[in-house]
């Protein structure tokens, strides 16, 4: 799934218009050689455009477009075999993968006295991935503008055609239906703290597994149940926020999961501000995961080798600074992920697939 | 589990929560006061998370999916 669209603390019309425009780079850490027995162990390196435009129109409406662009390349685990030290290796792709990604978002929001009301189109396109999705949402603020409550509703329909599909045996085309709704309630807890709780259902039906992948197959549906709790905190005498947020998952594939942010808004002085964060999460695997692709099972029953359905923890470490003029900010960023086994809450195998990732981030906002 | 969170959560918001007059509204005004301050940005750190990951969802509703590998 793409971005969110987070509800607000209130559902007020923006007072003024604000043009956002940012380069990121995002790269993978190329796996070990020796676990690798065949193909090209460097993995996705992808850079990525983005711009937004949020503006009022009239006293009612406001419009939200955003788009962004990634190109990337990089190579994909094609299968895991057993490997002569007893641990699973990897096949990866042969040849380096080459592949862009445009991403479309429109919302107009219409808003009343104490409420609001948005309608959001998405548009997302690849070489071998389409995807078209429409969501609305709400919000209506009560109780002295002290609490909102928020739902939505989305429709996803995606189409996959794998690229080589004859000369490889996948797939020539599938497709797939996602379906969410949400729920959210904001509280202003006091004038220095607020605190957000929203709780997600999705229903994915259709090709759910990876056509890249030699054996990958999987269940034709999953239902997925999230619940986030945010809460953000003004400390006058440090002069900084505190953001504590955490999100409990689970799915009917048999995956529990636990997140755990938080990050730190240290002011210094009016015009900069040094933001530390930090991430924790962990997941059990997929009833059906195999830590080697088992060639003997028969096509019916399910298995998946993908390191993303295996019992995993990770850590993100990041840092970013914030330059804060009347009209204008500069965001800086920078985090590190680093996923093992061991960081996990249930134990499982160690994937040599397990992902570390580095991402930065140049951001300009620009009100007028 | 899943509703015993959600009852704690709404619990803690609407049994903590004290009067606060428009005027005294300043400081949760802030830029880092917001749920979401930057929106561009974990906009982007969500789509990695969720295309990395089993997990997704939890806030708001979903845009359109990728073929993320």
């Amino acid at each position: 799934m793409a971005a969110l669209s987070l509800p607000a603390f209130s559902a007020t019309q923006p007072v003024e218009s604000s043009v956002s425009a940012g380069v990121s780079n995002y790269k993978e850490a190329d796996i070990p050689r020796g676990d690798v027995v065949g193909g090209d162990n460097r993995r996705y390196d992808i850079d990525i455009s983005q711009f937004r435009l949020l503006t009022p129109i009239g006293n009612r409406w406001s419009v939200d477009l955003g788009v962004s662009r990634e190109t990337m390349s990089g190579a994909s685990p094609w299968a895991t075999v057993p490997g002569l030290d007893g641990e699973a290796d990897l096949i990866m792709s042969g040849a380096t993968i080459e592949d862009s990604r445009t991403e479309v978002n429109l919302s107009a929001a219409l808003y009343g006295q104490d409420r609001s009301a948005a309608v959001t189109l998405s548009s997302s396109n690849e070489d071998d991935y389409a995807a078209r999705a429409v969501s609305v949402s709400g919000e209506w603020t009560f109780n002295g503008d002290l609490t909102t409550l928020s739902a939505g509703a989305s429709h996803s329909g995606d189409v996959i055609e794998p690229s080589d599909a004859a000369l490889f045996g996948r797939v020539a085309r599938e497709e797939r239906r996602t379906r969410s709704v949400s729920f959210g309630f904001a509280q202003i807890l006091n004038r220095l703290s607020a605190l957000y709780a929203g709780f997600s259902l999705t229903r994915h039906k259709g090709f759910l597994s990876d056509p890249y992948k030699l054996r990958d197959i999987r269940p034709p549906a999953r239902t997925e149940r999230a619940l986030s709790v945010r809460y953000r905190r003004f400390l006058t005498g440090a002069d900084g926020a505190i953001h504590l947020d955490y999100r409990y998952f689970d799915d009917d594939w048999g995956i529990v999961s636990h997140t755990v942010q938080s990050s730190w808004y240290q002011n210094l002085g009016n015009r900069f501000q040094i933001v530390p964060n930090v991430r924790y999460y962990s997941q059990s695997a997929a009833e059906f995961f195999l830590p080697v692709d088992n060639f003997l099972l028969s096509s019916e029953i399910n298995q998946s080798s993908d390191f993303r359905l295996s019992a995993y923890g990770a850590v993100t470490a990041g840092l970013k600074g914030i330059l804060q003029q009347p009209q204008w900010a500069l965001t800086i960023s920078v985090d590190r992920y680093m996923s093992r086994e061991k960081y996990g809450l249930t134990s499982g195998y160690e994937h040599p697939a397990r992902l570390q990732f580095t991402m930065a981030s140049v951001v300009l906002d620009y009100k007028f | 589990m899943l509703s015993a969170l959600l009852a704690g959560a709404l619990t803690l918001g609407v049994g903590a929560c004290a009067s606060v007059q428009p005027w005294e509204r300043g400081t949760l005004a802030r830029p880092e006061m917001q749920l979401d301050p930057n929106p561009l940005q974990s906009g982007l750190y969500e789509q990695v998370y969720d295309s990395k990951e089993a997990a997704s969802g939890g806030a708001g509703t979903a845009g359109a999916g990728c073929g993320c590998n």
